[in-house]
C-alpha cells in the first residue's frame, strides 16, 4: 500500500473559499473543535480547578492547594489502583485476542452460518447488564451447589468463593466483560478484515504461503490500525471499568475486591460528597491512562508511520 | 480463497471445529439471555426460589408479566421505550455524520495543527465523564438544555471514540483514490461523498453498532438531564426495580427481554442488506 | 354568648381564607424516590389531602429513579444550586452528605416538636443536624430476630426460650449436632450483621462530635462473640455476602438456616422472595447481652426532606407531616408498605390489626414483639463522617471477620486506625 500522504498542491479553485484544499481539511474537523470547546472545555476547566478546592455546596468552594492530591496517598486508593490494573491486564489480552480469533473463523467461511453467529455474539452487549449480573452472582455462588462449584467439585477441585477474593473475583469479572464486549470488538475486526483486498490473499496463495503465513504478512498488517484502535479503547475501558463491577458486586464491595478506580472515585465524590477529592482522582486516573495508552502506542510504532 | 481438493479433508475437520468453537461461543452469550426469558414467564418469588435455573415450568409459566408491563405505573415504560429510541437514533445519526468526517480529515490531509486535533480528541476520549457530570450539569441549565432530548444527546454529538476509529480505517484507504476523484473534477466534498462513504460502510457498521449500544444502555447522564419521568431511558427504569430495599424481578425481566427483542429483530431483518452493502464496499484492488 | 360568637365569626374567617386558597390554583410538587413502593404510600394520603376541602389541591410529579443514580443527582442539584425537586426520599446511609456545609434542606421542627412524645425520637434524630431535624423517617427499622421454628423444631429448640445470645449460640450448638445446619448468617459484604448487633450491645462507630468508636472494649467483645459462632460453625458467612443477595434468598428459602438478625423491614422479603417458609416464620426479639445494652437497635431507613429552595416550602412541609407523620399516614404506612410506623400511638389501634399479607405470613401478633422492645433503642450516630464508618465497616470490618475470621481485636484497631485517619 502506498503511505505517502496527498501532496497539498491546489491544483485549482473553484473560486469558493471553502473548497480550497488547504482550507478542506479544518473545515473537515472544524465540527470535533467546536463540539470540544462548546461542551468539554468548560467541564474540564472547572475539574480542574475542583481538584485543587475543598467544595461544600455552591457557595462554600475554597482553594486548598495540592492537599486533594495528597490525600490520594491511602489504602483504599492503593487497592483501587491494584484492582483496576489487575483487571486491565488481563482485559488486554483477553478481549484484544478472543474476538481476533472469533473474527478471523467467522470472516474466513470455515464456520457453517457465520451470519447467524454474527448476530448472536452481538446481543449480550444489549442485554440488560442488572440482569447479567444477577445471573453471573448465582453462578458463581459461595455456596458449593452454585453452579460454577458444581462444575469444580465434578472436575475434582475445591468450591471457591468466587467473588470474595480477588483473583478469582478478577476471573468472574474478566469473564463478564468478555461476555459483554465480545460481540462488539468482533464487529470492529470484522470490518478491518473486509476492507483487506481479497487479491491480496490471492498473491500470497500464488507465492506458496501457509496459513500462518497468510495471517502474519497479510491479515495482521491489514488491520493493523484497527488493531491499534481495539486495544487503545481496551486498555481505556480496562481502567476505567466501573459498570460490570456494579453489576457483579452491586455496591457490597467487600475487602475492596471489585472496587476500581472510578468505583472508588465513584465513592468519593457521590457517596461522600468530596467532589473536589473525585475531581483530583479522575485527573490523576486520565494521567494514568494517557500514559499507558502512549507507552502502548509507541511499541506498537503508532507514530512512526504518520511522521 | 481457493482451497485444492488435497486440502478438502483438512479443510472439513477443521470447519467442524471452527463451527464447534462458534457454537461453544455462542451458547456462552445466550445463557444469561436464556435465563432472562425464562425468568420473564415466572412470578417473581418464583425465580430465586431455585437458584439459577433454565427449567421451564408451564404450571407457573405465562406472559402476565408482559400484559403487566403495559399497565406498570400507568404504562410508563412505553414512555421509556420511545425516549431510548428517540435519544439512539439522534445520537447514532449525529454522531456518524461528524465523526466521520473529522476522523477522515485526520487521516487523509496533512495540515498544521493536526497532531494538535488528534492528541485532543484522545484526551477527550480517555476523559472519564463522571467526573464532568457536575460543570456539564451547570453547562446544560445555561444552555437551557435541561429535560430535552437534545440536552442527552450534547455530550456524544462528536464522540472522540468514533472518530478515533474512523481515522484508523481511513488509514487503509489507498490515497490515489484521492487523486483519482480529484482528476474526475470532485470537490473534496465530493470525493469523501462519493468515493470514501462507500468504502467506509464497514467502518459506518461497525459505528452504529456501538454508537446504539452506547445509547441504548446509558444510565446516568439521560438521568442527570431529564426532570420527567416520562423522558427516562430504559436503562434508567430498569435500574429503579434493583434497591437496597427490595427487588421487582416482575417488573426488571420482561422489561430487559423487551429491551433487546426489538432490537434482534431489526438487526436480523437489516442484516441482508447490511451484509450486502459490506460486501460492496470492500476495497477491490 | 359574644365570645362563642367571635370565635364562630373568627372561625369563618379562617375557613374563608382557606377555601380562597383551595380554590385557587393546585400547587405543583416534584418527588423524587429510589423506592417505588413509597409512592404508592403518597398517593394514597395525597388522596385523602385533596380530598379535604380546606388544604390547598396537590399535583405531585412522582419520579422513582435507581438508588445510586438518584441521590447523584440530589447531590449535583444540590450542589449547583439549581434544579432540585420540592421533596425528596434520602437513604440513610445518604443523608450526612447532603447535611455538609450549605444545607439545602429545609427544618421540619414545627411539625416534629409539638408531638416529640409520641415519636420514635431516636429516629429522627437520625436526620437532624444542631437541633434541626431534616428528614422524616417511615419506619423505626428495628433490628429483629427472624426464625426458622420448623427447622428449629426439628432439633427440639423453642425459640421462645432464647433470651440471650448466649442461649442463641447454645441453641446453635444443639442444632448444628442434630440437623448440621447453622443457626445464623452473617454479611461479609454489608453491615447488617455487625451494625445492628454492635448498636445493640451499646457501641457505635462514632461519637456525636466526631469521635472514632471503633476499638472501644464493646465492639471488640461483639465482634468476637460473632467469631466465635463462625469458629465452631454455628453461625456461617452469608451466601452471596449479604441478606440481599438472590443467592442467599434461595437458599434460605430451602431451609438451610434457623435464623436471620435484620431489621423489621426485612418482613416483605420473606413474603416476597421465600414463599416456601410460609407458616414457618416467627419474628422474635433480638436474644439480650448479659452485661447490659439494649433490647434492639433501629437499621436504615429513609428520611423524607423538603428542598429548602422549593418555591412550595410550606405546602411541603405540611404534606411530608401529613402523610408521614399523621395518626392516618402511619397506618397506611404499615398497610403498604409493611414498615414499623415512628408513631407510637398507632401500636394497639384496632387499625393496625386487619389481616393482611405480613400476619398471613408470619401468623402471629407481629407488633406484640415490637412494644416490647419501643421503649428501649438507642440512637445511632449517623454524622458527618457516617457513610465514611459505614463504608469502612461494609469493606473491611465485615469481611475481615466473617471471610478472612482474622482476630477482631486487631481488625477494630485497624478499622478505627484507617477511620481516623480519613475523618484527620
Amino acid at each position: 500500500m502506498q503511505k505517502d500522504s496527498v501532496q497539498q498542491k491546489p491544483l485549482r479553485h473553484r473560486g469558493s473559499f471553502l473548497n480550497d484544499p488547504r482550507i478542506v481539511p479544518y473545515v473537515l474537523v472544524a465540527p470535533f473543535i467546536i463540539f470540544f470547546l462548546v461542551v468539554y472545555l468548560y467541564p474540564l476547566i472547572m475539574t480542574i480547578i475542583m481538584s485543587f478546592q475543598k467544595i461544600d455546596g455552591p457557595n462554600h468552594r475554597e482553594f486548598i492547594g495540592l492537599k486533594n492530591y495528597l490525600k490520594l496517598d491511602t489504602r483504599d486508593f492503593r487497592l483501587a489502583l491494584q484492582t483496576s490494573g489487575r483487571y486491565a491486564f488481563w482485559d488486554l489480552i483477553v478481549l484484544t485476542l478472543v474476538p481476533l480469533v472469533i473474527a478471523c473463523i467467522l470472516h474466513s467461511g470455515l464456520a457453517k452460518g457465520s451470519a447467524f453467529f454474527k448476530s448472536l455474539f452481538f446481543i449480550p452487549s444489549l442485554t440488560s447488564i442488572i440482569v447479567a449480573g444477577i445471573v453471573f452472582r448465582l453462578a458463581f455462588g459461595t455456596l458449593e451447589t452454585a453452579t460454577m462449584n458444581r462444575v469444580m467439585i465434578a472436575l475434582g477441585q475445591k468450591p471457591i468463593k468466587w467473588l470474595s477474593y480477588a483473583d478469582s473475583g478478577n476471573f468472574v469479572l474478566i469473564l463478564l466483560t468478555l461476555w459483554r464486549w465480545n460481540g462488539v470488538n468482533i464487529v470492529y475486526y470484522l470490518s478491518g478484515l473486509q476492507s483487506i483486498p481479497t487479491d491480496y490473499y490471492e498473491a500470497a496463495q500464488i507465492d506458496g504461503a501457509n496459513a500462518i503465513q497468510k495471517f502474519t504478512h497479510v491479515t495482521l498488517p491489514g488491520i493493523r490500525p484497527v488493531l491499534i484502535y481495539v486495544i487503545t479503547i481496551t486498555v481505556l475501558g480496562g481502567f476505567s471499568m466501573f459498570t460490570e463491577s456494579v453489576a457483579l458486586w452491586q455496591q457490597n464491595n467487600a475487602g475492596g475486591v471489585g472496587r476500581t478506580i472510578v468505583g472508588y472515585m465513584y465513592m468519593v465524590g457521590f457517596k461522600k460528597n468530596n467532589f473536589g477529592l473525585a475531581s483530583a482522582v479522575g485527573l490523576t486516573l486520565l494521567a494514568l491512562v494517557v500514559a499507558v495508552n502512549l507507552i502502548q502506542l509507541v511499541l506498537m510504532g503508532f507514530f512512526k508511520k504518520e511522521d | 480463497m481457493a482451497s485444492n481438493r488435497i486440502e478438502g479433508k483438512k479443510r472439513a475437520v477443521l470447519s467442524i471445529l471452527a463451527t464447534a468453537l462458534m457454537v461453544l461461543f455462542a451458547i456462552f452469550a445466550m445463557v444469561p439471555f436464556a435465563f432472562m426469558f425464562m425468568s420473564s414467564l415466572k412470578p417473581g418469588a418464583e425465580m430465586m426460589r431455585y437458584g439459577l435455573t433454565l427449567k421451564f415450568d408451564p404450571g407457573i409459566s405465562s406472559f402476565q408479566n408482559y400484559t403487566a408491563l403495559n399497565t406498570y405505573r400507568d404504562g410508563v415504560y412505553w414512555h421509556w421505550y420511545k425516549s431510548s429510541a428517540i435519544i439512539m437514533v439522534m445520537q447514532t445519526a449525529i454522531g456518524l455524520f461528524f465523526s466521520s468526517l473529522v476522523g477522515y480529515g485526520l487521516a487523509m490531509y496533512q495540515f498544521k495543527g493536526r497532531n494538535l486535533v488528534f492528541s485532543l480528541v484522545l484526551i477527550v476520549m480517555m476523559l472519564p465523564f463522571e467526573i464532568l457530570l457536575l460543570p456539564m450539569y451547570q453547562l446544560m441549565i445555561s444552555m437551557k438544555l435541561m429535560n430535552t432530548y437534545f440536552g442527552a444527546v450534547v455530550p456524544y454529538l462528536v464522540p472522540p471514540f468514533m472518530i478515533f476509529f474512523f481515522r484508523q480505517y481511513c488509514l487503509g484507504i489507498p490515497k490515489e483514490l484521492m487523486e483519482a476523484g480529484r482528476i474526475d473534477g470532485c470537490t473534496d466534498y465530493g470525493i469523501f461523498w462519493r468515493i470514501m462513504v462507500p468504502i467506509l460502510i464497514p467502518a459506518f457498521g461497525a459505528m452504529t453498532i456501538l454508537s446504539c449500544m452506547n445509547s441504548w444502555n446509558n444510565l446516568l447522564w439521560p438521568l442527570i438531564v431529564m426532570q420527567d419521568e416520562k423522558k427516562f431511558t430504559i436503562p434508567i427504569g430498569m435500574g429503579t426495580t434493583i434497591t437496597p430495599y427490595g427487588n421487582a424481578y416482575d417488573v426488571l425481566m420482561p422489561g430487559a427481554v423487551m429491551a433487546v427483542v426489538p432490537i434482534i429483530v431489526i438487526y436480523l431483518f437489516a442484516q441482508k442488506t447490511f451484509i450486502a452493502g459490506l460486501t460492496a464496499g470492500s476495497v477491490k484492488g | 354568648m359574644k365570645k362563642l360568637l367571635a370565635v364562630l365569626l373568627a372561625l369563618m374567617l379562617v375557613a374563608g381564607m382557606c377555601s380562597a386558597l383551595a380554590e385557587g390554583e393546585p400547587v405543583k410538587l416534584t418527588l423524587w424516590t429510589f423506592q417505588a413502593l413509597h409512592t404508592d404510600l403518597y398517593k394514597a394520603m395525597q388522596e385523602k389531602w385533596n380530598a379535604d376541602p380546606s388544604k390547598p389541591t396537590l399535583e405531585i410529579d412522582y419520579q422513582v429513579m435507581p438508588y445510586e443514580e438518584m441521590h447523584d443527582k440530589l447531590t449535583i442539584a444540590l450542589q449547583s444550586g439549581e434544579g432540585a425537586p420540592d421533596l425528596v426520599d434520602i437513604e440513610i446511609n445518604k443523608f450526612a452528605n447532603y447535611l455538609k456545609g450549605d444545607i439545602g434542606l429545609a427544618p421540619m421542627n414545627e411539625y416534629v416538636e409539638p408531638i416529640e412524645d409520641h415519636l420514635v425520637m431516636s429516629r429522627l434524630n437520625n436526620y437532624a443536624k444542631d437541633g434541626k431535624f431534616y428528614g422524616i423517617d417511615h419506619h423505626i427499622g428495628a433490628t429483629v430476630l427472624f426464625y426458622n421454628t420448623a427447622l428449629l423444631e426439628e432439633a427440639g429448640i423453642d425459640y421462645t426460650t432464647i433470651k440471650t445470645w448466649d442461649d442463641f449460640h447454645e441453641a446453635g450448638k444443639v442444632l448444628l449436632e442434630k440437623t448440621g445446619k447453622p443457626m445464623v448468617v452473617w454479611e461479609s459484604a454489608d453491615c447488617w450483621s455487625v451494625y445492628p448487633i454492635v448498636n445493640q450491645h451499646g457501641g457505635d462507630w462514632l461519637t456525636p462530635d466526631g469521635k472514632v468508636r471503633m476499638d472501644e472494649p464493646v465492639v471488640i467483645d461483639t465482634l468476637k462473640f460473632m467469631k466465635s459462632m463462625l469458629d465452631d460453625g454455628t453461625a456461617m458467612a452469608c451466601p452471596g455476602g449479604n441478606t440481599h443477595s438472590e443467592e442467599f434468598w434461595g437458599w434460605m428459602n430451602g431451609g438451610n438456616c434457623a435464623s436471620v438478625s435484620m431489621p423489621f423491614w426485612y418482613l416483605d422479603r420473606f413474603t416476597n422472595y421465600m414463599p416456601d417458609l410460609k407458616g414457618k416464620m416467627k419474628v422474635a426479639a433480638m436474644p439480650l447481652w448479659p452485661d447490659g445494652g439494649h433490647k434492639s437497635a433501629q437499621m436504615g431507613g429513609t428520611g423524607t426532606a423538603v428542598v429548602a429552595s422549593s418555591p412550595n416550602v410550606e405546602v411541603a412541609k405540611e404534606f411530608l407531616a401529613f402523610a408521614c407523620l399523621s395518626f392516618d399516614g402511619c397506618v397506611t404506612t404499615w398497610k403498604i408498605c409493611g414498615f414499623d410506623p415512628i408513631l407510637k400511638d398507632v401500636y394497639g389501634s384496632e387499625e393496625m390489626k386487619e389481616p393482611n399479607v405480613f400476619f398471613d405470613y408470619y401468623d402471629q401478633d407481629i407488633f406484640a414483639v415490637l412494644a416490647g422492645v419501643l421503649d428501649d433503642i438507642p440512637d445511632t450516630c449517623i454524622s458527618e463522617y457516617f457513610p465514611t464508618a459505614s463504608d469502612i465497616v461494609k469493606t473491611q470490618m465485615a469481611y475481615r471477620l466473617v471471610e478472612l475470621m482474622e482476630d477482631p481485636e486487631q481488625i477494630a484497631k485497624d478499622c478505627a486506625e484507617e477511620l481516623r485517619s480519613q475523618i484527620d
